[in-house]
């Protein structure tokens, strides 16, 4: 089950690389959210504890909730533009991801035979890691950048899920809190970005340099 | 868990009636007491007249006794003289942002001791952000354009520092599989104790991530840009608190990963790569004071420097690691001395730009003196502290298998001393053409008799050399298997 739902993890992914609107990355922060929950309440449903759903609701709150709502409040309140201005075109980019993906898989899969891994969530979380970064690196709008880390962080949550159960829930709730609050000011910055410097992506970020 | 109560609970507890309460002059007066206290606490637990039992998930050992201290001594002078700074005039958007200042400096207490304290991977990594968070508004504190893009470029690449620095204790994680360890939690004194046993690849994947992370909060090179930004913009007693403290909390986790990694074949391996990271800083640093053209900047890049000269000595051990641990005690003292004194130049000049800073020396000559002084103390002129560490650092280096950096490393500071003495001996002395229209001479400030306190105590602290600070860092050299 959880092997699928990775699987799907990924196929958002590739959504993301082919959506050319703002709000599609959005969509896809939710989907990947409700992912999320349901990989970490899976060994629960068997095992029912308190603790244990805990952090599976909080994520549906920050996560699937809380954080896109916030997003979609920033886009609608700038009137920032619907498209995402791509610095490669789409079909390049699924093509560099596709690559990527690939290249993680077969890593991971050499890894396992050493390291008891679980390659699909292992591989599935790395490779969200490097797409966050590649999203921040090709394209140009910040509110896309900022999702483009959420995605970095989601991955780490899924590989995080497929090696560790060393995190204690009052530590996972801390780290869910940290992003939350992360990306609260990152929309502040937007937010006065787009008034102070006339603008919603990159270029208009140049006054400090040497 | 009284300790616990001053480190962590009350700053948190002072954070928030700050947010209630909007006179600055009250919320100063507030902050101050666990300043205080947290400065009185860390300096008892220091010496061995209190013994502290920490609750779940935090403890204290030789590392983390110096670090909070030296957490203590730059937050205590940093909060000090935070009241008269705010007090000067600025616009009217950053006049209405000073009444979250003290909130959020509280708040960085609380998150940066909760970051040393922690004795567990996860907690650390969780405090450490929290730094983040409470630092990046303080950094947007003039509300410019510089400011806020200081502040974007700050919170980003930290963040994105931070969840590589996660993954690599995922890694941690997995060097675990099919040990004792597995299962159980992160804490860095069953890691220490079973170190023999990890997977030494995921191992090495581990302080890779984790070093790599850290780096963009340390301010090493290649991943410096963001802090630099941070620094050079923030107001001065935040970039005062932000190289005294903040980056070498970060190095703290770089330091528990290597801890852990001593008494492995990996250990080899993480000592080159931090030779590599602080021989690259010490390079950028000499660059970029080649074409520097704005003095906070050009400390930022000092910052750099110095932690790359801490990271080489830890890198390469021995002697040099005891130099660098002194290092990290006296430079954080002087960049504090530093970032005030450039604090109250800005002030005057409004202008960061050397070549809009003329006749220090004749308009604000205690600044001017203090900061010449300074220069020459980070430089490691004696009696300054920064000479003996760095003494230190390059006897253990000429004594390493790796004496030819020690060479190469001096030509870089060389440089960096010319440079960086070009622009301040231009911002002292030479004569500028709107010296005529404001040309009243500064009064003697509170920041001067802090800037000079400070100066005493660095200066002190070097000749006197207590025998209690060599025996802690003799503690912390045998914790990483280095017996004096």
């Amino acid at each position: 089950m959880g092997n699928v739902l990775s699987i799907l993890f990924c196929l958002s992914l590739f959504y993301v690389c082919i959506t050319s609107r703002v709000k599609g990355f959005v969509t896809v922060l939710r989907i990947q959210g409700i992912l999320l929950s349901i990989i970490i309440v899976i060994p629960f449903i068997y095992h029912f504890s308190v603790f244990g759903i805990i952090l599976p609701v909080t994520i549906l709150l920050v996560k699937v909730y809380l954080i896109p709502k916030y997003i979609n409040k920033i886009i609608l309140d700038l009137d920032i533009k619907r498209m995402i201005e791509p610095t490669i075109q789409q079909f390049s980019f699924l093509l560099l991801v596709i690559v990527t993906m690939t290249v993680i898989f077969i890593v991971t899969h050499i890894l396992s035979q050493s390291t008891e891994l679980n390659v699909i969530p292992f591989a599935s979380g790395f490779s969200a890691i490097i797409i966050g970064i590649y999203i921040i690196m090709f394209r140009k709008k910040l509110i896309v950048h900022v999702a483009g880390f959420l995605i970095l962080e989601n991955g780490i949550f899924l590989f995080g899920t497929s090696v560790a159960s060393e995190l204690p829930v009052m530590i996972e709730m801390g780290m869910l809190l940290d992003v939350f609050v992360v990306v609260f000011l990152m929309g502040i910055a937007i937010n006065n970005i787009s008034t102070t410097l006339s603008g919603f992506d990159v270029t208009a970020l140049g006054r400090l340099k040497d | 868990m009284f300790e616990f109560f001053i480190f962590i609970i009350l700053p948190l507890i002072t954070s928030l009636i700050c947010y209630f309460i909007k006179n600055l002059r009250i919320q100063y007066c507030i902050s101050l007491v666990p300043g205080i206290l947290h400065f009185g606490l860390a300096l008892c637990i220091f010496i061995g007249f209190y013994h502290t039992n920490l609750p779940f998930l935090f403890g204290i050992d030789a590392l983390s006794k110096l670090w909070i201290l030296i957490l203590s001594n730059v937050y205590f002078w940093v909060v000090l003289v935070s009241y008269s700074y705010l007090k000067r005039p600025v616009n009217s958007k950053a006049e209405a942002g000073k009444q979250y200042y003290f909130l959020l400096l509280n708040f960085y207490l609380a998150a940066n001791s909760a970051a040393i304290l922690s004795n567990h991977f996860g907690m650390y990594w969780v405090a450490v952000e929290a730094t983040t968070l409470s630092v990046a508004p303080l950094i947007y504190f003039y509300r410019n354009e510089e400011a806020l893009e200081a502040m974007w470029k700050y919170l980003f690449l930290i963040s994105i520092g931070i969840a590589f620095a996660f993954i690599g204790i995922l890694f941690l994680t997995l060097s675990a599989k099919g040990t004792i360890l597995e299962g159980k939690q992160l804490f860095f004194w069953e890691f220490i104790k079973n170190a023999g046993q990890l997977n030494p690849i995921w191992l090495k994947a581990s302080f890779v991530f984790i070093f790599v992370g850290l780096s963009t909060k340390i301010g090493l090179a290649p991943m410096q840009s963001g802090d630099i930004d941070a620094t050079s913009n923030a107001p001065s007693p935040i970039a005062a608190l932000m190289s005294g403290s903040l980056r070498i909390t970060a190095l703290l986790g770089v330091l528990r990963i290597l801890e852990i990694i001593r008494p492995t074949a990996t250990y080899e391996f993480a000592k080159l790569i931090m030779i590599i990271g602080g021989m690259l800083s010490i390079f950028v640093a000499f660059v970029f004071m080649f074409k520097v053209n704005n003095y906070k900047r050009m400390l930022a890049y000092s910052s750099v420097e110095h932690l790359g000269i801490i990271t080489l000595g830890i890198g390469i051990g021995g002697l040099a690691f005891i130099g660098a641990i002194y290092h990290a005690i006296y430079n954080s003292i002087t960049k504090v001395i530093l970032f005030l004194t450039a604090g109250n130049i800005h002030s005057r000049y409004q202008s960061r730009e050397v070549s809009k800073v003329t006749s220090v020396m004749k308009l604000m000559p205690v600044t001017g003196w203090l900061f010449l002084i300074s220069f020459f103390a980070i430089s490691g002129i004696p009696p300054s502290g920064i000479f003996f560490s760095e003494i230190k650092i390059f006897e253990g280096i000429l004594f390493s298998t790796k004496p030819g950096l020690l060479f190469i490393a001096m030509f870089f500071l060389l440089f960096i001393f010319i440079n960086m003495g070009k622009i301040i001996f231009s911002m002292l002395y030479n004569k500028g053409t709107n010296d005529k229209q404001d040309n009243s001479i500064e009064k003697f400030e509170f920041i001067h008799f802090v800037t000079i306190a400070l100066l005493i105590i660095l200066i002190a602290l070097a000749i006197i050399s207590p025998d209690i600070l060599f025996n802690r860092i003799s503690s912390i050299g045998k914790d990483f298997g280095i017996n004096l």
